[in-house]
């Protein structure tokens, strides 16, 4: 990993086209200002992760469990003309 | 094509229903190729069943159905996977990913921060993240449906 020390304004060019900025630094806290083209997603890293430790735990889907499931919820529109759709084309 | 699942046994999937995800799902980065079927029909959920890995599925919804104020900004997924190419207005569906927790299916949630855009005229799709936080990653489905 490469590291570098920036000071408050001062920034980082990654590549052509993405600079991040220092914005401001108070205590523990860094403000970051993030120029990057359309198309490049940029996230806090902790909200990526969330959602992969989600993911990894919705694969693991029981049959059982999701037969009761399918009991459990009904939903009140009619699901089937938006679901069906999917496979009628 | 056919493929082999851990559910559902032997499964014949027509090359035009592949669905690719050049990003994969979070978490499953080598996981790029699925289909979408319903297992019964009225059903209110979908499988998303990795053509890739057998023991690899997820059940969906439309998030519409619980949710008919959800809002999703899809500007940065079109960019992302190139749809915007032909300028013309994309017709995407948007599922939600469902985890029903072990033994507990009353406790079954939905991720709205997550959500997966397919594109049904490239069969591509993406995972998109909501990282505004407007949206729960554990939206229960339940107790949504008592209030």
């Amino acid at each position: 990993m490469l590291v570098l020390t920036r000071k408050s304004d001062e920034k980082i060019t990654i590549g052509d086209d993405i600079i991040v900025s220092v914005l401001e630094i108070k205590g523990s806290q860094v403000r970051l200002g993030i120029e990057a083209p359309r198309g490049i997603a940029v996230h806090r890293s902790e909200i990526y992760e969330r959602i992969q430790d989600e993911n990894l735990l919705a694969a693991n889907v029981v049959a059982t469990d999701f037969v009761e499931a399918e009991k459990l919820w009904k939903p009140r529109q009619g699901h089937q003309d938006r679901l069906g759709g999917e496979r009628e084309d | 094509m056919k493929i082999e699942t851990t559910r559902f046994g032997r499964v014949e999937v027509p090359e035009d229903r592949v669905i690719t995800m050049p990003h994969g799902l979070l978490g499953f980065p080598d996981k790029g190729r699925f289909c979408i079927f319903q297992q019964k029909p009225g059903s209110p959920f979908v499988w998303y069943q990795s053509l890739d890995d057998p023991a690899l599925a997820f059940v969906m919804t439309d998030p519409w159905l619980f949710k008919p104020d959800y809002q999703l900004d899809v500007e940065l997924a079109i960019h992302a996977m190139g749809w915007d190419g032909d300028g013309d207005q994309v017709p995407l569906q948007c599922y939600v990913i469902i985890t029903i927790p072990r033994g507990a299916p009353e406790r079954m949630t939905a991720n709205l921060m997550g959500p997966v855009v397919l594109n049904p005229n490239t069969r591509e799709a993406v995972q998109v993240v909501l990282s505004d936080e407007a949206y729960s990653l554990k939206y229960p489905l339940l107790e949504q449906q008592a209030a």
